[in-house]
């Protein structure tokens, strides 16, 4: 694949721990990162805070850190996207960024008068040992009998983990400092994960039909996919709302969607007994199904007749499609909770998650793969804290007829000629990426609809028969013959 | 009623610090303050030093350019300058040396070291350029030696660039810095072949081939018989920029970020240079015509003509329906710098009014070139914060919004027109069929009957009047 030039300096290429899986193909890369597939924690964080009614994220750090997150939400959600920063400099990274920091949080209080300040560090501030959680402290004591914005310390070093902690370091850092035991409510609260306004709507929609009352941590549904309208440029009127997150050790359970933005679950239950369920992400049936039955259980209902309906409008559509997406290979990349559940999704439609690719490296991944494949029967190509570079050396050996993913794999869907199904963050090369849903049964219709006819446009001809490459032959009888 | 501007009244509500940095052109001495520090808590449109340099080098098509720093920087600035590429696709590779706590603990040169090579092995690039992040400056990796010694092993161009995100408030560093470690590290490195010489050997400055503008620009060159050497950066490749020492002219296409290196080039090879502006009809013909004075050749003079007649050719006839539906309409730029003055006069030509300009990383010198294009009455605005921003068209506004993508949403949500004229622009504006796309890109924005339709009420308005800001 290249030329194999010997360098004295780099040491054992054989040792490369690359023998999790023969179907890894000939190549060999194991210390820089080309083509990421994974964001950094304030990315995380501050898509959670874009849930939170009248919150102002703040990033401490360079300006650029702010501008260039708020340029990729920007392009993806197709709306005006506030984060402040605290414009760091030379002279602030050499004393400290603390005089920074107290003017940032005097001007946004002054100015805009947000409910609370979410104060995310960056891999600089946290690197010099700016004490954001001291610096707050400090301009409250020297505002005493000021009304100020409650004011959230959230810890995101850029250079730990990725943007799935930093969701879940923010939904932590929110449910620690609000949440009040008081007295019992007959909620369930919801840790959504980084997943598009249309499908924290799925959830709702879903919990409606459910006849149950949540707390959504953070709901992005309205915020994110807002009208024409002069109101979107101001502070976040919808979302999640202070007295919803100061009520969250009050509810009956709390279920995290996605299994790696479970901390607050995890807090929740030690701390004031409320019941934690993670996972898994409520894609397909199988999944929705628990997810669906959990929070009978905890609610103690029965599951109603409309939601029965959907389901079975799920099933007839999966039946419906079966004949065109039987065993079509689909390689699935990005957030580890999506790709597993999206696995499952298309083993349940009859398709084969052929390569699984995830930028983190995750114990719980690891566990779920090997259930999956239990499961399903058919062992993956699993890509773990890998890019699209190592995606693509992969595809080129072990062929799949469509790709799931975010925008940044349409070069590779360009190479090997197959479609790419957009899911995940970000995607700026075609519209409606807020409007994407496939959780629930309902958002499971919309994604097997939409999957399957990306299937017959690229697969099927224009009266739908099967687009066959090979010319029939007779070789066979022939041979028989002679 | 709208508010009279005397000068004791601010432009629009802000900090009291931020006043100043909006004016109206009366005379010339109208020049908004700039070149200031952020202002804590601001949504600021600003970005970083890092970003800055990063913009200047990625449109060399056959480098590779690793980010040694935390993924986040690399994940969030891969593949997003919009400059196209005639052949080799390596610049739109996203490389990150990905430093994770150890890291940042034990330090990062021998992780960065093992990227660099790896690199290489695996992509066999042009360079490598090696861009130091906040965090790599501050736990002090030496990427200069790092790269010297990485370079003495590939005997593949390793270049440092020193690029720390907090080094300055303004991203105009971070372009220096950019040119910085092309005047370093790479052009001079690679001699033309006697043969290859010719008298009119030139360079473009600061064009980025954003859509595709240079593939305007160079025909019209080409034909009037220069030789192109090097555009730097768009489209460009690294043996090409290591030749351009050998240019008899610069001509500087964006000068915000590339007079800087014009000027270094003069002092250290004597290369003259030439500002252009191939924006706009007027301008592409003033660029054309001093160019062609420049080298005072006879044949060149005669083929400018050509040119200059064969471009202008129909050209009005084309542009008339543009015109008719853009006349007196009114225009607000709000952009990185040399579109603040360049594409003024190209607006007036589709009959438009440009009511402000401004950008967000200006230095007094920008300012003043904006100063010296803009009629009497202009706002000139500096580093607004996109609250100002929101003010600014709420209270002028404007039937259309010259800005970028951050900056989209705030124009629409409004309800005033937009164009890209960013990183994610669609169409190449350069030069006379440019121009042509240009007025056909404005008047998809200005006139589309989206507008009118967006403008209807389903409920009847209850007495409430439209208030001004």
């Amino acid at each position: 694949m290249y030329n194999k030039l010997e360098y004295s300096s780099n040491n054992s290429n054989s040792q490369c721990s690359h023998n999790f899986n023969e179907k890894l193909g000939d190549y060999d890369k194991k210390f820089a990162v080309v083509n990421p597939t994974r964001m950094c924690q304030p990315m995380g964080a501050i898509q959670a805070m874009m849930g939170v009614k009248n919150a102002m994220p703040l990033i401490h750090g360079s300006q650029g850190c702010a501008t260039y997150m708020r340029f990729q939400l920007i392009r993806h959600f197709r709306e005006p996207i506030e984060v402040a920063s605290t414009s760091l400099s030379e002279k602030t990274v050499i004393y400290g960024g603390e005089p920074n920091l107290l003017k940032a949080l005097k001007n946004i209080s002054e100015k805009q008068n947000p409910s609370m300040i979410c104060v995310m560090s960056s891999c600089l501030t946290d690197t010099i040992g700016d004490d954001i959680a001291g610096i707050i402290e400090k301009f409250q004591d020297a505002n005493i009998g000021i009304d100020l914005p409650e004011m959230v310390p959230i810890s995101t070093p850029s250079y730990a983990g990725s943007h799935v902690e930093g969701y879940d370091k923010a939904i932590l850092s929110l449910v620690e400092h609000f949440g009040i035991f008081s007295v019992p409510n007959s909620k369930i609260n919801l840790i959504m994960g980084d997943l598009s306004p249309a499908n924290v709507m799925e959830i709702k929609n879903l919990m409606n039909d459910l006849g149950c009352e949540s707390i959504i941590l953070t709901d992005t549904s309205k915020n994110l996919d807002a009208p024409l309208d002069e109101e979107t440029l101001e502070l976040h009127k919808y979302g999640t709302t202070m007295e919803e997150l100061k009520d969250t050790p009050n509810s009956k359970a709390t279920i995290a969607l996605s299994k790696h933005v479970d901390s607050a679950g995890k807090y929740l239950e030690c701390n004031f007994n409320v019941k934690s369920i993670s996972g898994p992400l409520p894609v397909g049936i199988k999944n929705t199904d628990e997810f669906v039955n959990n929070i009978c259980n905890v609610m103690g209902i029965d599951v109603p007749d409309s939601v029965e309906r959907d389901r079975g409008r799920l099933k007839d559509v999966l039946v419906d499609a079966h004949a065109y997406n039987y065993r079509k290979k689909v390689a699935i990349y990005g957030d580890p909770d999506v790709v597993i559940a999206m696995a499952r999704m298309v083993s349940e439609m009859g398709m084969l998650p052929e390569v699984l690719c995830v930028g983190v490296e995750s114990p719980r991944f690891k566990e779920d793969v090997n259930e999956l494949v239990n499961d399903i029967n058919y062992q993956p190509v699993v890509l773990e804290n890998k890019d699209l570079y190592d995606l693509e050396q992969v595809l080129s050996v072990n062929k799949v007829d469509l790709l799931i993913g975010n925008a940044y794999g349409a070069s590779i869907a360009k190479k090997e000629n197959i479609p790419l199904f957009r899911i995940g963050f970000p995607i700026f090369d075609r519209i409606g990426s807020q409007r994407i849903s496939f959780l629930g049964y309902n958002g499971g219709i919309k994604f097997v609809d939409a999957i399957t006819n990306m299937i017959l446009d690229n697969y099927y001809d224009a009266e739908g028969y099967k687009i066959v490459e090979e010319e029939f032959s007779l070789d066979l009888v022939d041979e028989e013959l002679s | 009623m709208e508010q009279e501007n005397s000068s004791t009244e601010p432009i629009i509500k802000t900090f009291k610090s931020r006043e100043k940095h909006m004016c109206i052109k009366r005379g010339n001495l109208s020049l908004p303050e700039c070149d200031t520090p952020g202002i804590p808590g601001t949504v600021t449109q600003r970005t970083c030093v890092f970003g800055g340099a990063r913009i200047v080098l990625m449109p060399i098509t056959d480098a590779l350019h690793l980010v040694h720093g935390p993924i986040g920087c690399a994940s969030c600035t891969w593949d997003i300058r919009g400059s196209k590429s005639s052949d080799s696709k390596l610049y739109k590779q996203g490389c990150s040396s990905d430093l994770k706590e150890k890291d940042i603990i034990f330090g990062g040169e021998r992780k960065l070291y093992d990227s660099i090579i790896e690199l290489h092995k695996l992509h066999d690039p042009g360079a490598i350029f090696v861009y130091a992040t906040c965090v790599s400056g501050v736990i002090g990796d030496d990427i200069k030696s790092v790269c010297n010694e990485a370079e003495r092993i590939t005997s593949c161009r390793v270049i440092p660039v020193q690029s720390e995100g907090f080094q300055d408030h303004n991203k105009t560093k971070g372009h220096w810095i950019g040119c910085d470690a092309l005047i370093d590290s790479v052009i001079g490195t690679s001699e033309m072949g006697v043969e290859d010489a010719t008298p009119f050997d030139i360079n473009i400055l600061g064009e980025f081939n954003v859509a595709g503008d240079l593939w305007g620009i160079k025909p019209l060159l080409e034909y009037l018989g220069l030789n192109i050497i090097s555009a730097i950066t768009g489209d460009s490749k690294v043996e090409e920029i290591a030749k351009s020492h050998h240019a008899k002219l610069n001509i500087v296409q964006c000068q915000k970020s590339s007079n800087y290196l014009a000027k270094k080039m003069e002092k250290k090879y004597g290369i003259p240079s030439l500002k252009v502006n191939f924006f706009g009809i007027e301008s592409t013909i003033t660029s054309i015509t001093e160019i062609v004075e420049f080298f005072d050749h006879e044949e060149m003079k005669i083929k400018a003509n050509n040119l200059i007649e064969n471009g202008l050719k129909n050209l009005d006839e084309k542009l008339r329906e543009y015109k008719q539906r853009l006349n007196g309409k009114t225009v607000a730029l709000y952009v990185g710098g040399n579109k603040a003055w360049s594409l003024v006069r190209a607006f007036e030509e589709l009959g438009m009014n440009v009511i402000m300009s401004g950008t967000k990383n200006g230095i007094k010198e920008d300012y003043e070139n904006i100063r010296d294009v803009v009629k009497e009455g202009t706002l000139i605005v500096d580093d607004a914060n996109s609250t100002e921003l929101m003010r600014l068209l709420k209270k002028y506004k404007p039937n259309l919004l010259i800005s970028g993508a951050k900056e989209k949403y705030i124009a629409l949500k409004l309800g005033v027109s937009f164009c890209d004229f960013n990183h994610d622009r669609i169409s190449a504006f350069a030069g006379f069929k440019g121009f042509l796309e240009f007025a056909k890109e404005v008047d998809a924005a200005v006139s589309t009957s989206v507008w009118n339709i967006v403008k209807t009420e389903l409920r009847q308005k209850s007495i409430k009047e439209d208030i001004h800001v």
